[in-house]
């Protein structure tokens, strides 16, 4: 521990960012000062220097701190170089935290931790160099789109490539479970294989027959999903990426399975320790009919997924209940049990009140979009990744008698203003090409239905982030018409120029992801194809306000038109896509600090965010081109409300085959009720899956400490 | 430990029963004060505490000292509050509400004390825990303070009692609140930092509301007594900051933030003096604590955590409405 001096604590320096200077200003500068306190006291007299490119990859590829393989793909003359454009760039981080959270969790350090051995740069060189694979024009744009900030691979590409010693470059992973021992079993293996390597993992429980069904036809026998719960729970605090992030986990259980209120009682603040979780995420999966039975004020059914399963020879998840609840209602042979379906709705935002959880997923929403043959049942840990599965089975041995097909997904998010700045259509291309690398250079082994389904698949995520920023620096209000209008036209614009690059890559390889044929790219033109919205005239193309006309014709980005949309789709009948599914909006935590965006397309938490996490502690970061003379464009969540939001993610949703994460902010003063209203709206508006609840309680009034930006409404 | 082995008179609480009817309140500020501490409502088993494990082990012996030190000389201050302090508040009450927020207040008090040994059950072995236990035992300054309070508690004086409990809400928990925020804005203890953090939000409206009670107190007698007590408030704060400062040096002088903790304790002396409506005494000049300290004592919750490595300090009881018609007309 370290006597306090405030003159070169970046820490404090930091900190004064949340505390109004004395003309009740925002003390910008105090935040770049302590990067550079950081960078300069910190980080250079603690970073290893070499004389040349080559003496430094020598040390570390003998080291084992690089994967020697990824750098003899190409010539020493050509890494020089490579390194000396890196290096010429002259990036400084624009925050305090940005610095702070790069150089601790991602920058490769000595082994005892002492020593930093790679900067910004440097680290965007590895994964450039890792990504291409030998093709040194492709790593060259890489690095280009990575360094100026338009394109920002998810955290475990970022952090794991080009290393020795790494986990998977995979941000998520989703895995069925199934009503039998074996199955359960591969999942927790799962759960902990999968946590060793890299990212979260989301598992589904909708199967699993529910408290008190029958174990080989004796009655009461099985204890339901909760402790399965908890099993999952423990397996994932074991299992860490060699320490970089911890396992996190989330489980997805059907409204209508019989242990739903157990499930959710399981985050209730006085729940009996054994049944307690803290860290697993809960998601739950909401069918149409559930708001229909709400509607009526009716009690909801709730079916046992034994009998379910029983009778029509699927697992329960399979089966839609929308369209089967009539009937299953009217079939004796399913036992059921009856919850108040407003009650329901009840219980589930007092639960997100209390611990923000659980997220939901309409399921009838993202099986009707769901462009890709086959069934989506859940979701994954943060609520974006929407792709169909196929059940496996297994001997007793535990080995498997039929491999499915689980999902692994690799993400990355532009940053909305870069990209625009930089003309959008070759960034989007270079992203899906660096996404698809990063598919293609996997093989979880561990977990043989995922490694089968990303290799049919090439499965990715393009997401995006910095929408509130880019908004604020062009002077428009989140949320306004022609913010809406701006949100549709951009990710229109994106769709078409990742179809169009996938297409490409399908070209390339001499083939489409297996299952193409029997997808809605494949329908004929006007019959259900996919790309019908864009080219049948249901619906304008074109911009609705002459403010996003006038935006994109600046920049130079040419929106698709309807002939466009057509000869793409003619294309993609041919030829096909290479990616089942390209799209998907994750909600960008740490990357968006790194790369200076606010996160994902939600409005800022606040003007000032106080961030903490286990791996920095409590930090301050101002959102991107604020000043203290264009506030009023940087309203926060809560200020902007529930509607604006999700009104903004309709527009974008319309366009993104997967799903995006969309939290709810509310104040403390909101009831149960408000939460009820915006998660009806949201459903009705078709947004496909909620995220958290976050809520924000102002201090009362004569507690509050003065002077503090993030305290001030 | 051993309890805190004072000879206590034995408390009549109230001398007349009525039922509580909380639809004719007689100060609004009961019912505003009541739903937020309810709202509020936490267990300390919310919090996983075991994610910081692998930073407990990362830090030097000396920290875990001092630490521990901190938390049990914490813990009897909580103590105190819980079983003596805010029970002996009850009598005093001016409404039936107010008697029902001490009991809130007493209950999360002894919430705060219990959070405490689950944090030291989760990181440390019997042995330390034992070893801070006697120190906090005979640690003359830790001791000094405790007695300090615990006689005005016990003392007849209502006004004396509430100014009493104010300083020891608002004054006397931070010189301990500082250690696991300074520790958390240089990213160690983030989840127990947590725990504190719920733990400050509770003493933040504590403090204010006992000392809103005491203005309301001070408006019922008259301007001499009113002069004794001021005179009283200040005496006392000055004694409680020469023991603090003392107390202190013996905590933080090995680890060289005995200038900083000072200074902060100075902030919250004022801090204090304005729940009981009385200017501050130590100029602004010597109490520019560390920003990382102020700026993280701010008790709204608004900190946007990341669900990866905990659960928040944010989350609160909601309020259930139930929807209606309109709701669900689509």
């Amino acid at each position: 521990m370290t006597t306090y001096d405030p003159s070169t604590d970046y820490h404090a320096l930091n900190a004064m960012l949340n505390l109004y200077d004395e003309h009740g200003l925002i003390q910008f500068g105090k935040d770049k000062e302590a990067e550079r306190a950081y960078v300069t006291s910190e980080i250079e007299p603690n970073t290893m220097r070499f004389g040349s490119t080559a003496e430094r990859l020598d040390y570390l590829i003998g080291h084992q701190y690089y994967d020697g393989d990824v750098f003899a793909r190409y010539s020493p003359e050509f890494l020089d170089a490579f390194y000396q454009r890196a290096q010429s760039s002259g990036f400084e981080f624009e925050t305090f935290l940005g610095a702070f959270k790069f150089f601790r969790s991602y920058a490769l350090k000595s082994f005892d931790g002492k020593t930093y051995l790679e900067d910004f740069p440097q680290r965007c060189a590895a994964v450039a160099l890792d990504l291409a694979a030998g093709d040194e024009h492709a790593a060259e744009r890489y690095l280009d789109e990575m360094l100026v900030g338009r394109f920002q691979p998810a955290t475990p590409t970022f952090l794991n490539l080009g290393k020795a010693q790494r986990g998977e470059p995979v941000s998520c992973f989703l895995v069925r479970i199934e009503d039998n021992m074996e199955s359960i079993s591969r999942g927790i293996n799962a759960a902990l294989q999968l946590s060793k390597r890299g990212g979260g993992v989301a598992l589904l429980l909708s199967n699993l027959r529910e408290l008190g069904a029958p174990i080989k036809h004796i009655e009461n026998q099985s204890s339901g999903v909760v402790p399965v719960m908890k099993l999952l729970e423990d397996s994932f605090s074991y299992a860490n990426q060699l320490g970089a992030r911890q396992g996190a986990g989330a489980v997805y259980l059907n409204a209508h399975h019989p242990d739903i209120m157990r499930f959710l009682d399981t985050k209730r603040e006085n729940a009996d320790e054994k049944i307690r979780i803290k860290s697993l995420a809960l998601g739950v999966v909401v069918p149409d009919i559930t708001f229909e039975l709400a509607k009526r004020k009716e009690q909801m059914a709730l079916f046992s997924p034994y009998d379910v399963e029983r009778v029509y020879g699927k697992p329960f998840a399979d089966i839609s209940v929308s369209e089967r609840y009539d009937e299953m209602l009217a079939d004796d042979r399913i036992s059921k049990t009856y919850i108040d379906a407003r009650k329901f709705f009840t219980t589930l935002a007092e639960l997100q009140f209390e611990s923000g959880y659980p997220y939901i997923v309409f399921e009838d929403t993202v099986n009707r979009a769901n462009p890709i043959d086959g069934r989506v049942t859940m979701s994954n840990l943060c609520s974006e990744i929407l792709q169909v599965q196929e059940p496996s089975s297994y001997a007793e041995d535990l080995s498997y008698t039929h491999v499915g097909r689980d999902v692994s997904c690799n993400l990355g998010s532009l940053n909305i203003a870069k990209a625009m700045d930089g003309g959008l259509a070759d960034t989007v291309e270079t992203a899906i090409h660096a996404l698809t690398a990063v598919a293609e250079h996997t093989s979880i082994d561990a977990v043989p239905s995922i490694r089968r389904a990303n290799e049919e698949g090439h499965a990715i995520g393009l997401g995006q982030m910095n929408l509130h920023g880019f908004l604020a620096r062009e002077g428009i209000m989140y949320g306004s018409d022609e913010a809406l209008d701006f949100t549709d036209m951009y990710f229109m614009t994106v769709a078409y120029h990742a179809y169009k690059a996938s297409h490409e890559l399908a070209v390339r390889h001499g083939k489409a992801f297996v299952g193409f044929e029997r997808s809605d790219y494949a329908k004929p033109a006007g019959a259900g194809n996919y790309f019908d919205k864009y080219t049948d005239g249901r619906r304008s193309i074109e911009p609705r306000t002459e403010r996003v006309r006038e935006l994109f014709a600046r920049f130079g980005v040419a929106i698709p038109t309807v002939a466009d949309w057509q000869a793409l789709r003619d294309e993609i009948l041919a030829d096909g896509i290479y990616n089942q599914n390209l799209q998907a909006v994750p909600p960008t935590g740490s990357i968006s600090y790194i790369n200076h965006s606010t996160s994902s397309i939600h409005p800022i938490a606040s003007k000032i965010e106080i961030r903490k996490e286990g791996k920095i502690g409590r930090m301050y970061y101002p959102a991107p081109y604020m000043t203290n003379d264009n506030l009023e464009y940087f309203k926060d969540a809560y200020e902007i409300g529930w509607q604006a939001i999700v009104d903004t993610y309709a527009e974008a949703t319309q366009h993104v085959d997967q799903g995006l994460s969309l939290t709810l902010f509310f104040p403390d003063t909101a009831t149960t009720r408000d939460v009820n209203k915006a998660q009806i709206y949201a459903w009705r508006k078709g947004i496909k899956t909620l995220y958290y609840i976050r809520i924000r309680q102002q201090a009362l009034e004569g507690t509050e400490v003065a002077g503090c930006v993030s305290c001030m409404l | 430990m051993a309890p805190i082995s004072v000879p206590r008179k034995p408390l009549k609480l109230i001398d007349r029963v009525s039922a509580i009817n909380w639809n004719r309140l007689e100060d609004d500020k009961d019912l505003e004060v009541w739903d937020r501490l309810t709202g509020n409502f936490w267990l300390p088993e919310k919090v996983p505490v075991s994610n910081d494990i692998p930073s407990w082990q990362s830090m030097s012996e000396e920290e875990h000292t001092l630490t521990m030190r901190v938390f049990t000389g914490l813990t009897l201050l909580d103590t105190i509050q819980g079983t003596v302090g805010a029970v002996s508040l009850i009598p005093d009450a001016l409404t039936p509400h107010e008697e029902a927020v001490y009991t809130n207040i007493a209950f999360m008090e002894s919430v705060h004390a219990k959070s405490y040994s689950s944090i030291f059950s989760t990181l440390c072995s019997t042995e330390q825990i034992d070893a801070a236990f006697s120190w906090s035992e005979e640690n003359e300054y830790l001791q000094k303070k405790a007695q300090i309070v615990l006689d005005y508690y016990e003392g007849d004086s209502p006004l004396k009692r509430k100014v009493a409990s104010t300083l020891l809400e608002s004054f006397l928990f931070y010189s301990g609140f500082y250690l696991p925020m300074y520790f958390s804005s240089h990213a160690k203890l983030t989840n127990t930092a947590d725990v504190i953090r719920l733990i400050i939000r509770d003493e933040a409206v504590h403090g204010y509301y006992i000392g809103y009670k005491y203005q309301r107190g001070l408006e019922r007698v008259n301007e001499a007594k009113r002069e004794e007590m001021r005179e009283y408030t200040y005496e006392l704060l000055n004694e409680l900051y020469d023991n603090e400062v003392e107390y202190t040096e013996s905590l933080y002088a090995g680890v060289g933030l005995v200038e900083d903790v000072e200074k902060f304790l100075r902030y919250n002396g004022n801090k204090a003096l304005m729940n009981l409506g009385y200017p501050a005494l130590f100029p602004a000049e010597i109490c520019d604590v560390n920003p990382a300290i102020i700026a993280s004592l701010s008790p709204n919750a608004d900190e946007n955590h990341d669900f990866f490595s905990g659960s928040g300090s944010s989350y609160v009881m909601g309020k259930a409405e139930e929807t209606d018609d309109e709701d669900w007309d689509f």
